[in-house]
């Protein structure tokens, strides 16, 4: 099993458009996949209709306390199944800091799950700490949307050399442009110029559309309810690159 | 796999339409309501139906674009690969990805087959909860199988129930409202056995394995006569394959049930007349010798990749003209068995045999054992070949020809036939060691015959080889082939005291003594 993260130390990115959209198009893809939505905000579950409710909470899961697999829901896509978020994930720190080998301990979580999924997704919380330090040890590649701005370089190096010196097993790093909006010229003008050859930024570009906001009304992916909107086809390109880094 | 959700698959009552099922049940829970969707598709599975036995599901969809479709069960996402136009695919012919990686495993060395064409209409339901969230899929669907004009033969409609991940209850309640209620039944049998069925096959596939119900009391020559029968089904069931050359265990299968029949007339001659019976071991000896060199061929090349593991990788091109030689030797010999098969002689062999089998037998006193009970006949029989067995192994030692091991593995396998034919008759903590024990020996024996054969037909080809292109190259890693064929043959020589002690272990020769009396033991 290849676990992906959706990651960006800010919110409001389309990290969790992201998510959903390419575990969908995992699963059409026939990959058994996973959908581990750990933001306690529970966008990822909300769009797919299941409750943000895990029986006995982040803190037994991470424990080791609940079996993971009671507490997966069917989603609505054939062949993606969902881990649900949980109010209680808003302590996750706390919890992870409570137990041994904390930034182990997520990878630990999913380790039941090897042999039922090809792909794992998780959606993460924007922010920096114990939580993403785990993430980053159980995921393969992190996949990181960056809205085009004059800080978006910096971000995202901060990022990589956070994840070169603090991560002792350093996830793949795939960067994509997200919300992008063609007509303003600053998104434009560092969408050309800031990949400049590097390999950690893909070139599927996912537009600022309408039919991507709108999910949260049809309260599915956009790769379902409209597969042949500008931004289905932009994360279907997406997807297409992520599958070939992660070799799957 | 995905993990598991019940799926429950139940048969439309006489009298109950789909529209019916589908108004009853929105009566009941919110429904939402996919278009009915006709579908046209192909069962698709190897002739011994490994893709069904393995719990999987596998069809051809498509008319210009056609794709295999493969699932593991209703509701789990499908794995798909283009198919293109084929009458059959083997493991190579599929597109490498996920439905090749799943199959590769089944279908080992068999050929994946059109066994059924189907038309469907489907109805695709989901149960939703207050959320308005799929808890459970429903799928309503009439069948029929087309015969080659199209004609339709209905098969039963049915409806398919799959759980969805984590919502038990939901489920149970449609369950519920489907069998209390309205009183469905489950379906008998897969869609897929109906289709097949229905288009004049069997469900089970090409069978290998007899499948005779014998009482220990029941006569010898009924006894014989009844699994006889059965094996030349097999050998029937097999020829067409063969001789489409559609893959190779047609032809494997088809001599493996001549080769039992053989075996069977041998230990059971007491319950036949000896001058039918001759000529028809002759006869069954003729087909097994016209079928033998392309089986041996098909072996060489069966276990090529193998073989080329123990030769360096920098090598293995250098063997090509060898692979070569291989495959155009087996074209060779596959047109004239076809020749053979399709001839006059084999025709008339086989009108013979089948006549021997369902007419009437000689007179009782050329017959001395046709109206014993078979549990004596098939006792004696099983205790003189095991102690026969057990006096030629134990003269065996590291001075014996290769020819005294390949007559003990002759022996074996007749005592092998013996037990799985009417091993049932006794207890199955006697014949289960006993078999155990026999097949250990004869794999060493099976490895060091079989070395010897490969390691001598490589070595025939060296005169051939020497006159085409890269055949002296080829020659030079070709010895080491053969040095590795002698190497594996003096390997299983070297297992074979172990195992044979085990075989004829003291407590294994009172057990067969005490058990496999007969009348007079």
């Amino acid at each position: 099993m290849k676990v992906l993260a959706t990651y960006n130390i800010k919110g409001g990115v389309g990290k969790t458009s992201a998510a959903v959209n390419v575990a969908a198009l995992a699963a059409a893809d026939g990959l058994r996949t996973l959908l581990w939505d750990l933001d306690p905000q529970g966008a990822a579950s909300f769009l797919f209709r299941v409750r943000p409710k895990v029986r006995g909470g982040g803190r037994n899961l991470v424990r080791g306390r609940s079996d993971v697999t009671d507490v997966l829901r069917g989603t609505d896509v054939e062949g993606l199944d969902l881990l649900p978020a949980d109010f209680s994930y808003r302590h996750m720190d706390l919890a992870l800091d409570a137990t041994g080998k904390p930034t182990r301990r997520l990878r630990r979580v999913l380790a039941p799950l090897q042999e039922h999924y090809d792909l794992a997704v998780i959606d993460c919380p924007p922010s920096i700490s114990l939580v993403s330090e785990s993430v980053f040890d159980a995921a393969d590649a992190l996949l990181v949307p960056l809205i085009p701005s004059t800080l978006t370089l910096r971000t995202f190096e901060q990022l990589s050399e956070f994840v070169d010196a603090e991560v002792d097993r350093r996830p793949d790093i795939i960067a994509f442009f997200s919300m992008v909006d063609r007509r303003k010229r600053l998104h434009r003008e560092v969408v050309e110029t800031l990949p400049d050859g590097r390999t950690d930024v893909v070139a599927s570009v996912i537009p600022a559309a309408t039919e991507v906001e709108l999910m949260g009304v049809a309260r599915s992916p956009v790769v379902v309810h409209a597969p042949r909107s500008r931004g289905a086809r932009a994360y279907a390109g997406l997807w297409a690159e992520v599958r070939e880094r992660l070799g799957l | 796999m995905p993990l598991d959700v019940p799926v429950h698959s139940y048969a439309l009552p006489d009298g109950v339409d789909p529209p019916a099922l589908v108004s009853f049940l929105a009566e009941r829970f919110d429904i939402e309501t996919g278009p009915s969707a006709p579908l046209a598709f192909v069962v698709v599975d190897t002739a011994d139906r490994r893709v069904r036995d393995a719990g999987l599901d596998l069809v051809l969809e498509g008319t210009r674009d056609t794709a295999l479709v493969l699932r593991s069960q209703p509701g789990a996402p499908p794995v798909t690969a283009p198919a293109g136009r084929a009458r059959r695919w083997m493991t190579a012919d599929l597109p490498a990805g996920p439905l090749r990686d799943h199959l590769a495993p089944v279908i080992e060395m068999r050929a994946l087959l059109p066994l059924a064409r189907v038309r469907a209409d489907v109805r695709c339901l989901n149960v939703r909860n207050e959320d308005a969230k799929t808890v459970v899929r429903l799928r309503v669907a009439t069948h029929a199988a087309l015969d080659a004009e199209g004609a339709p033969a209905p098969l039963t409609p049915r409806i398919e129930v799959s759980g969805v991940l984590g919502y038990p209850r939901p489920l149970a309640r449609v369950v519920a409202a489907l069998t209390a209620e309205a009183g469905l039944v489950a379906a008998p049998a897969s869609m897929a056995d109906e289709a097949v069925a229905a288009s004049g096959g069997d469900p089970r596939g090409i069978r290998s394995k007899v499948d005779v119900e014998l009482s220990a009391g029941m006569r010898t020559d009924r006894a014989a006569l009844a699994v006889l029968r059965e094996l030349a089904g097999f050998a029937e069931d097999n020829l067409p394959g063969t001789l489409a050359d559609l893959d190779t265990e047609f032809l494997h299968d088809l001599r493996v049930a001549v080769r039992r029949s053989r075996s069977v007339l041998r230990e059971m001659k007491g319950a036949f007349a000896p001058e039918p019976l001759q000529s028809q071991r002759d006869a069954l000896k003729w087909i097994q010798a016209i079928t033998g060199d392309t089986r041996d061929l098909d072996v060489q090349l069966l276990e090529w990749d193998e073989l080329l593991a123990g030769v360096p990788a920098d090598r293995h091109a250098a063997l090509l003209p060898v692979r070569t030689m291989l495959a155009r030797h087996r074209a060779a010999a596959l047109r004239k068995l076809k020749a053979e098969l399709r001839s006059r002689g084999y025709r008339d062999a086989w009108a013979g045999y089948r006549a021997f089998l369902d007419g009437k037998q000689g007179p009782a006193r050329e017959r001395p054992d046709a109206r014993r009970p078979i549990g004596d006949v098939a006792g004696e029989r099983i205790r003189t070949v095991y102690r026969k067995m057990v006096a030629l192994g134990s003269d065996i030692d590291d001075t014996s020809p290769a020819e005294d091991l390949h007559e003990l593995r002759k022996r074996g396998k007749e005592l092998r036939y013996l037990l799985e034919f009417f091993g049932g008759l006794w207890p199955s903590s006697v014949a289960k060691p006993m078999v155990k024990t026999l097949k250990g020996l004869q794999d060493v024996l099976g490895t060091h015959q079989d070395r010897e054969v490969q390691a001598d037909h490589l070595r025939s080809l060296a005169d051939e080889l020497a006159g085409v292109v890269g055949g002296p190259e080829a020659l030079l890693v070709l010895g080491v082939l053969v040095d590795r064929l002698e190497a594996e043959q003096r390997a299983a020589r070297g297992h074979f005291a172990e195992r044979f002690a085990a075989f004829a272990a003291k407590d294994q020769r009172k057990l067969v003594s005490a058990t496999f009396r007969g009348p007079s033991g």
